[in-house]
């Protein structure tokens, strides 16, 4: 059993918790209600416009609305006037007009409303009126052509204030059923601080049904079991004893939660609307399977998930080859005593890994131009006229992955230069002596040495290709028929240039996470078993 | 912990004085002169009586719309913001702007371009003042073309005569590769992107016509066979192509080489004129604007006719507001007298949903067809099941 003192600390976890609890639900409660009696009040006053009779004094302004008309030259300009025959707005119309004047129009639309104003203390209410059937009147014209009574009114008095003393007597209350349990100790003591931690659970029911009511509960259930099993006592001890730590940890936690974890969960619910004009509606898995289905394109249609998704592993796969090669050739180069100037060359060689890649990714996609461009004259010079690099899939694809190559292969190489030096020389020497060729010591010596440096290098460079946004969109852009595209570009695509369908994205970037936790899972297995 | 304490009790601070009634937030894109003419324009109006302070705020054109889209509705947009009237279909349907008919009336409209009001109204509302029209004719640099072609036979002759002078280059450069660029040689086949109920309608025989005509010019070595807005300049500037087409912004790249002004040339195979799209660019109103009164002042001040008469004057603007263009430094202007020529010959940018999904996929098709050869059927048949395939899926 933890140290008796414990229980106040405990109960004031519980009832800090418990209290924001019923915080919430109070406001809540108090908005609806506020806003249930307020709306009913300004209804009340548009139905009164709508029969005839005088407006209640709290309305800031109720009138009938007439139909609007439009402007005998401009049909888009349509104006509206008062059942009194003024004119809504023109030069020193009262603040109210604007008000009536939409209300009017929104009545029309979508039938009788109520609502708050926004960024006013005001409350708004709008009743279409069907029109009287007027002989000769024409048809189809009959509906809404009585106008619409709209009444704007101030709320005589403010939502209630917070039953403090309700609130602050329970919790006390509580505070003593929990002392007491303390006092007796035993069994007591967990019971106590249970029932005295739940008082709060009476009002919230009260205020926002049974779910405030039911986490309260359970709130006070999880404090009183924690305290019994001495966690809370453990943390408090480790909380205190690592009071430095945990306050250097705190920012970055509370960064990783807002900027990773949050957009995650975000992102991953979205993957299950479907978005159209700013509404969102609940499609289930309708996006997957759309997207797993191939939306009803053919295996070889660039817009088929399949097909993009063959075209990202081809494209990381081919990268992760050429990065490889390189950069470990050229950290072998490195190594060598012979070469002079190697921590200049070792600077060149880092460089592009240096200039941001959206800038190179740019160069690249200037260089490649066929009229201007640089891989174009260079050609030239050897015969080969005005290579059309994005009009065919294989020299799109073979553009985007030398830029790739440029960008990717000095991190390899510094890795492999990092585990170049680790190799004693001795070993070396030694194979040497024994009279083993370049490459028996280069395949038994070096590499195995190698590899515990590359494979978690490999993984990473893997993902970091397989979502290389920039390079794609910036050199070849999808081009031919987004032929080029990998998935995540094909995932923005989709939010930003194919009808805003950022659930079908949302999707995608699900797909596209699915995959990488598969590589990361089984991809660093397979290579570690290699090792 | 009292630090922190300050640090947010003044960053609540920063945000209850942003959210000062009687600052006007403007969302804007432009650069160069068009900023300068606008800073100009707000410094102007913040000097004055009106008890209203315009706070402008530069926001990068990619993305623009999505900001707005997403910003709206979190109540952290702006009041106003200016940008083209192609989106307004969408944004009224998600009710992020104000329609501003109200404030309007007929006196007011009479100012402006009647199309230019009339693109930025939907569904008997209007939703905006326009700011600015946008459309393109024919720059020709006058060190190589001596007289501009008024037909495309003369564009030819002006090309084979190039070709003898100084191969190499270019008779013509337009943006080839997007809609925009290719739309005047669609109108002149007789051809338009959408059919008269406003629906996609992209394989035609118009358009079949009008593709394998700029395919021609491209194989031909008339016009570059990929061009992009950059590249266009870049010919232009170095003497690599005698003549652009292009719209007002154009007068800002053209810098390097000396240049006039035409309209734009008649098809010879079909005797119909390149009919550039006519756009409209407004200023509009957020529907969360916290001051709508205040907003639409500033909406009036912006779009006036002394506003109107700098925008034009110092940024080049082409502006809706009739009475500039009476104002002897306009009229007077040869450039401005052509653009007012190409006037009659424009075809009004549709701005619908189904407009908005037809761009990027028109863009594929001149891709295939003008780059690769493809069969300009086939494409435009693909190309068409695939916007509808988007307007099916967005429903």
């Amino acid at each position: 059993m933890s140290a008796p003192r414990g229980w106040a600390g405990s109960y004031a976890l519980a009832a800090v918790l418990t209290f924001v609890v019923a915080a919430g639900s109070f406001v809540g409660y108090r908005n609806d209600a506020f806003r249930a009696r307020e709306t009913g009040r300004a209804r009340a006053a548009a139905a009164m416009v709508a029969r005839g009779l005088p407006a209640p004094p709290e309305a800031v302004a109720a009138d009938l609305v007439l139909p609007a008309e439009p402007s005998a030259r401009y049909p888009f300009l349509r104006r509206r006037q008062l059942a009194s025959g003024r004119a809504l707005g023109g030069a020193g119309a009262p603040f109210t007009d604007k008000l009536l004047y939409d209300a009017a129009g929104r009545a029309e639309a979508g039938g009788a409303y109520a609502a708050m104003i926004p960024g006013s203390e005001l409350v708004l209410a709008a009743q279409p009126i069907p029109a009287h059937p007027q002989p000769g009147a024409a048809a189809g014209r009959a509906e809404s052509s009585g106008g619409v009574a709209v009444a704007v009114t101030r709320p005589p008095q403010g939502p209630e204030g917070f039953p403090f003393l309700v609130v602050f007597g329970l919790l006390a209350i509580g505070a003593l059923v929990a002392a007491a349990g303390a006092l007796v100790g035993g069994r007591a003591r967990p019971l106590g601080l249970a029932l005295g931690a739940c008082g709060l659970a009476v009002p919230a029911t009260l205020w926002r049904g049974p779910v405030p009511g039911v986490l309260i509960l359970a709130i006070a259930g999880a404090v009183a079991w924690a305290e019994h099993r001495g966690h809370l006592a453990r943390a408090g001890a480790e909380l205190r004893r690592q009071r430095a730590a945990y306050t250097f940890l705190g920012p970055a936690a509370l960064a990783m939660l807002i900027l990773v974890a949050v957009p995650f969960v975000i992102g991953l619910v979205l993957g299950f609307y479907d978005h159209h004009h700013g509404e969102w509606t609940y499609v289930g898995l309708d996006n997957f399977a759309e997207i797993l289905s191939g939306g009803g394109r053919s295996l070889d249609e660039p817009l088929n998930f399949w097909f993009t998704l063959g075209v990202t592993v081809l494209w990381t796969a081919v990268n992760l080859v050429l990065h490889v090669t390189l950069g470990v050739t050229l950290a072998l180069l490195l190594r060598q005593k012979w070469l002079r100037g190697r921590t200049a060359f070792r600077m060149l060689l880092i460089l592009p890994w240096a200039i941001p890649n959206y800038i190179t990714g740019l160069i690249w996609h200037g260089m490649f131009d066929e009229q201007h461009g640089a891989i174009d004259s260079l050609l030239s010079l050897f015969g080969i006229d005005q290579v059309h690099w994005f009009s065919s899939w294989a020299t799109s694809f073979t553009a985007n992955v030398v830029t790739n190559t440029w960008l990717g292969f000095p991190f390899m190489m510094v890795v492999a230069l990092g585990a170049l030096e680790s190799i004693p020389r001795e070993l070396d020497e030694a194979a040497e002596v024994d009279g083993a060729s370049a490459w028996q010591r280069f395949r038994h010596v070096t590499l195995p040495h190698l590899r515990p440096a590359l494979a978690p290098a490999v993984v990473l460079g893997a993902i970091w290709t397989f979502n290389m946004f920039n390079v794609i969109y910036l050199v070849s852009d999808g081009r031919p028929n987004g032929s080029t595209d990998i998935l995540v570009t094909e995932a923005y695509r989709w939010a930003f240039e194919r009808g805003e369908r950022y659930g079908l994205a949302s999707a995608y970037a699900v797909l596209i996470f699915l995959v990488l936790l598969l590589w990361t899972v089984f991809g660093t297995r397979v290579l570690r078993r290699r090792e | 912990m009292k630090r922190l304490l300050l640090v947010l009790l003044a960053a609540l601070a920063a945000c209850r004085a942003d959210d000062r009634r009687d600052t006007v937030v403007l969302w804007h894109s432009y650069g160069g002169d068009e900023r300068a003419a606008l800073e100009q324009i707000i410094a102007d109006f913040n000097a004055g009586d009106s008890g209203i302070r315009i706070e402008p705020v530069a926001v990068a054109y990619d993305g623009f719309a999505d900001k707005i889209t997403s910003a709206i509705p979190n109540g952290n947009g702006p009041d106003l913001f200016i940008f083209a009237h192609d989106r307004l279909g969408d944004w009224r349907a998600a009710g992020l702007i104000e329609p501003i008919e109200y404030y309007v009336d007929d006196a007011l409209a009479d100012r402006f371009r009647f199309q230019a009001l009339a693109l930025l109204a939907r569904d008997g509302s209007l939703y905006g003042m326009p700011m600015a029209e946008k459309w393109t004719a024919l720059y020709y640099n006058t060190d190589l073309v001596a007289v501009p072609p008024r037909t495309t036979d003369e564009l030819r002759a002006i090309a084979a005569e190039l070709d003898r002078r100084s191969p190499g280059t270019f008779a013509l450069a337009y943006q080839n590769m997007e809609l925009y660029g290719h739309a005047p040689w669609l109108h002149a086949f007789g051809g338009s992107a959408l059919d008269g109920a406003g629906e996609p309608d992209l394989d035609t025989p118009a358009a079949i016509a009008a593709l394998e005509y700029t395919r021609a010019l491209a194989r031909d070595g008339l016009v570059p066979r990929e061009a992009k807005p950059t590249k266009v300049a870049t010919l232009f500037n170095e003497g690599k192509a005698a003549m652009a087409i292009s719209g007002p912004w154009f007068r800002q790249d053209a810098t390097q080489v000396p240049w006039a002004l035409a309209p734009l040339p008649v098809v010879s195979e079909t005797g119909r004129p390149l009919q550039p799209y006519y756009g409209a660019e407004g200023v509009i109103m957020s529907a969360r604007a916290r001051d709508k009164d205040r907003a639409f002042e500033v909406m009036r001040a912006l779009t006036g006719d002394d506003a109107a008469e700098l925008r034009a004057l110092r940024a080049h603007q082409l502006v809706p507001n009739l009475a500039v263009w009476r104002l002897p430094a306009v009229a007077g202007d040869p450039t401005l007298a052509v653009f007012a020529r190409q006037l009659e010959q424009t075809v009004p940018m549709p701005g619908n949903a189904a407009m908005r999904q037809v761009w990027a996929p028109y863009e594929r098709v001149l891709q295939s067809v003008i780059s690769q050869g493809a069969n300009p059927g086939d494409t435009l048949s693909a190309a068409e099941r695939e916007v509808k395939s988007y307007l099916e899926g967005a429903e």
